[in-house]
């Protein structure tokens, strides 16, 4: 139809080969006027295609924003479930908006395929004193139905893989000020009830049928702590929310376990997290470094559960390793990695990991060390990692991580729960 | 449609060559157009679309180039909706460069309403009322960068402007929390999109974000509205349905495809269809669509909301460039990654020595720019160039960068640029322009200063069937083309056609 029209109108515009297109267009600005002349005859909406239709309503009507906003302050949350717990979902309720945006709360409940189970509940006050202040209470409730444990002490063999369940409770404050730029010290206070059990994985043996007290203390029996620790923060990282590129963060714990029932499992942990980031080449590449180190210590007569000793192995740390394959009173572990940009939205990554637990502080040293290396994708939005693919390989094998974080950005397991530093 | 149209235009270029109006200065008197449709575009097509798929009509792989439209015949862009020849042609002042598109519309009265406001982002606005009740955006810098946007956008619109473009006329200013007044029942929206009405409290929760002078005022940007009844973007492909004046595909426009020279000279990496915008305007009794450019926040290195991304003249995306640097393990960097930036936050990540004109991209594929041929390139170069160094200093001061080195710095990266650009675009055809007929001679500018070898042969030429027949001189009425040549530059030719003593067209030819 158009093209017949269109026919139509250079017959009739130029009048064919029948009459001069000199008689018909004396002037250029006829022409133009002749080109006019079609488009006219042709004029329609200029509607947008039906896929830039939605995907305009997608931005405008911020359909992303809603559905990690939620409705009403509810949605979804998807994983950040403790490595080995298998994909996790629940649903939250979250509010940033409350007393004019001077609180943020959040509540959440999230179940796993392998049966683990997270409740948490934060409130903050993130504004106090023009931002110098910030008031945080945390809540939160653990079911891990089969933790994985290898035995404590640097040496235990791969195949001794056993789990247990671990469920704790705690309630937290904390208090932070921030006396100047760059700088966040503080301190909190908590109840921790913890409880172990069998572990719910008929695959493996469960860890209480393996280990007597005598290696693995608390295993038989379990307390409760009241846990009070300060911190302080040095962080100058260019980007601290999401994957920095340069600066440093420094990050110094120290938390009391004060044993509120046996009076056998108190002790006292020191937690030392230091990162570095060294772009070259205009920050599309970076050498990143980390050194990590968990030290405790305990009164005569004392000892540290199992279930709270510092672990390493898993997606965060020896990634050539599984999850907490190693545990014990010490632990120390030093990541280097190599990134830099394939595309705007993905990075390459090469990266060597080393570490080791052991039982005395005194051992804190480069001696023994297990090692890893391996390479990964990261893909990230808005300067954030929204996912990352690593793999490790050791001399135990490789393994591949899927996770929604950035590498150095993961909790310590265990410990310090509701930390605002991790 | 927009086929059969480029048939009967090209019947009409090949039948007869020049017509008495040859060459138009200006475009017709603009159709009036009844309705057009308010429609927004989405940048999330627009990038996929352009990223990954076919958009517009490409040059062809073999055969003759599509010369760039929407010219007169000396190959100039007509003055019209598009755009106007302003500093090339009619060189402007030193006071005409830096008032830009105006400099008396600033926002007037002690006190401005607020009538709308942006509070998700990380760089916050609002829309207020002046005391004359003009609609003005106001637009902050970021916190990491002061002064870096505001400067971007005010010297940026000045240099389109200067250019040839339509832009709005954008002004720094400066002010207190107590001019600015909350109107009735203003409506705010949420990072959600959710709305509820607006408080005191809103605007000083986005002053919060954004940074204070010395003296404790806010800066920013006010861009005034453009006049006429907002219709949304044009795209840098096809035309418009519904503009009866709209009928050279945008991607074959000369002014669209130069762009990408000017774009890369100020580095305007985000120059996409929705930072353009369609007005429907009135004028002597007709209503039209005007088109312009719109928000330079992200130019000059600044990224509006933070500094510019060293990627800045580079694709987000190419296969070969994921590919190498995917199998080579990031050893074998992009030149752009090697660019060494100068430390001035009120400026971002710009410079000059690393900038290659021939590599420079905006941040994906550009249709219009994908077109553009060396005679394009050099329409834009030549305009680029027409820019001398005390233009250059002049126009930068109304940055009002409080930092003299900042300030100076960015003047040297626009010289070094603008050298790069004529040096690289001048050396594809042969450089000549401002052509003149003195005393039954024919002279012009070499823009390069670089061909002293040119050589000219006469020819009579039959403007209905194109034929030529060599001269001895230039005829002294008809047609003629003179043809320019130099051996220095083999395969580069000029064709310049006169009629009775007049100059009537340019053909520029490259190998």
């Amino acid at each position: 139809m158009k093209l017949r029209f269109a026919c139509v109108a250079c017959l009739a515009v130029f009048g064919g080969s029948v009459v001069p297109l000199e008689a018909q267009a004396p002037t250029r600005a006829d022409t133009i006027e002749r080109a006019r002349d079609i488009k006219a005859a042709q004029l329609e909406p200029d509607e947008v295609s039906p896929m830039e239709r939605r995907l305009r309503a997608l931005r405008d009507q911020k359909w992303l924003e809603r559905a990690s906003s939620g409705y009403n302050g509810f949605r979804a949350k998807i994983g950040n479930m403790v490595t080995g717990g298998g994909f996790a979902i629940g649903p939250e309720y979250f509010r940033e908006d409350l007393f004019r945006g001077n609180m943020v709360a959040r509540a959440s409940a999230q179940f796993s395929t392998r049966g683990f189970q997270k409740y948490e509940a934060q409130a903050t006050l993130p504004k106090l004193a023009g931002g110098r202040v910030s008031l945080e209470a945390f809540g939160s409730h653990r079911n891990y139905a089969s933790l994985q444990y290898y035995g404590t002490g640097p040496d235990r063999p791969k195949d001794l893989r056993t789990v247990y369940r671990l469920e704790d409770t705690s309630i937290d404050g904390i208090a932070a000020i921030k006396p100047v730029r760059h700088v966040k010290m503080g301190g909190s206070l908590g109840y921790l009830w913890t409880n172990v059990g069998p572990g719910d994985d008929s695959r493996f043996a469960s860890a209480d049928q393996v280990f007597t007290p005598a290696q693995s203390p608390g295993i038989d029996r379990q307390t409760n702590y009241l846990r009070p620790g300060v911190f302080g923060q040095f962080d100058y990282r260019d980007n601290p929310a999401g994957t920095a590129k340069s600066g440093g963060n420094y990050v110094f714990q120290y938390s009391w376990f004060l044993d509120q029932k046996l009076n056998q499992f108190g002790f006292r942990r020191m937690d030392i997290d230091l990162q570095q980031f060294v772009p070259f080449f205009n920050k599309t590449h970076v050498l990143a470094f980390r050194a990590k180190a968990t030290l405790t210590d305990t009164d005569r007569n004392q000892q540290i559960p199992f279930y709270l000793q510092p672990v390493l192995g898993g997606s965060d740390d020896l990634r050539g390793f599984r999850p907490f394959r190693f545990s014990d009173r010490n632990s120390m572990v030093m990541n280097a990695e190599y990134r830099w940009e394939i595309f705007s939205g993905l990075d390459g990554a090469a990266f060597a990991d080393a570490g080791k637990v052991f039982p005395r502080r005194g051992m804190l040293n480069f001696r023994d060390l297990e090692s890893s290396a391996g390479f990964g994708l990261r893909f990230n939005a808005n300067n954030a990692t929204f996912l990352r693919i690593d793999t490790g390989f050791s001399h135990e094998g490789f393994q591949l991580w899927f996770k929604f974080n950035d590498v150095f950005l993961g909790r310590v397991f265990g410990t310090t729960t509701g930390q605002p530093v991790y | 449609m927009k086929h059969v149209i480029f048939f009967l235009m090209a019947v009409a270029a090949v039948g007869q060559r020049f017509y008495a109006d040859d060459p138009l200065d200006r475009e017709p008197a603009p159709r009036n157009v009844e309705k057009a449709l308010n429609r927004k575009l989405s940048d999330y097509y627009d990038l996929l679309s352009h990223q990954f798929g076919h958009v517009g009509e490409p040059q062809p792989k073999s055969g003759p180039p599509i010369r760039a439209q929407a010219v007169n015949t000396l190959g100039e862009p007509m003055d019209g909706a598009w755009y106007t020849k302003r500093h090339y042609d009619r060189r402007m002042t030193l006071e005409e460069l830096k008032r830009g598109p105006g400099d008396s519309l600033a926002p007037s009265g002690s006190q401005w309403t607020v009538i709308g406001a942006k509070s998700e982002g990380i760089t916050p606005g609002f829309t207020i009322l002046d005391g004359a009740k003009r609609r003005y955006f106001i637009k902050f810098d970021p916190l990491t960068n002061p002064e870096m946007a505001t400067a971007a956008d005010s010297i940026s619109a000045r240099f389109f402007y200067a250019l040839g473009y339509h832009v709005p006329q954008n002004y720094i200013i400066y002010f207190t929390p107590e001019q600015l007044v909350l109107g009735d029942d203003v409506q705010l929206a949420d990072a959600t999109g959710k709305k509820r009405k607006m408080t005191s409290r809103d605007i000083y929760e986005i002053l919060v974000k954004v940074p204070r002078t010395k003296d404790g005022r806010y800066r920013a940007t006010a861009s005034l509205a453009v006049e006429g009844k907002p219709i949304g973007p044009p795209r840098y492909d096809g035309t418009r349905k519904d503009d009866p004046n709209d009928v050279v595909p945008h991607e074959h426009r000369r002014d669209m495809r130069g762009l990408h020279v000017f774009s890369a000279w100020l580095a305007h990496d985000d120059s996409r269809a929705i930072n353009n915008f369609d007005s429907l305007v009135q004028e002597n009794g007709r209503q039209y669509i005007r088109h312009y450019l719109l928000d330079f926040g992200s130019t000059l290195g600044s990224g509006s909301q933070r500094a510019n991304s060293p990627r800045s003249g580079a694709y987000y995306f190419t296969w070969k460039g994921a590919s190498t640097q995917l199998f080579t393990l990031g050893l074998a960097p992009p030149h752009w990654a090697r660019a060494h930036y100068g430390h001035y936050p009120a400026i971002g990540l710009f410079e000059g020595d690393a900038f290659d004109p021939e590599r420079w991209v905006p941040e994906y594929p550009n249709p219009a720019f994908l077109n553009r041929l060396p005679d394009d390139e050099f329409w834009a170069a030549k305009q680029v160039m027409a820019f001398t160094d005390q233009e250059i200093r002049t126009i930068v001061s109304t940055g009002e960068i409080s930092e003299r080195e900042a300030e100076a710095f960015l003047v040297e990266c626009l010289i070094k640029r603008r050298d790069k650009i004529g040096k690289t675009y001048f050396a594809k055809v042969l450089p000549f322009d401002r052509f003149r007929l003195q005393g039954g001679t024919l002279a012009w500018d070499d823009l390069s200063q670089s061909v002293p070898d040119a050589r000219v042969a006469w020819f009579s030429f039959n403007n209905m069937s194109g034929e030529r027949t060599p001269l001895t001189s230039m005829p002294a009425s008809g047609y003629g083309a003179a043809e320019i040549s130099a051996p220095s530059r083999p395969g580069q030719t000029i064709v310049l056609y006169t009629d009775s003593g007049r100059i009537a067209g340019i053909d520029r030819n490259w190998r």
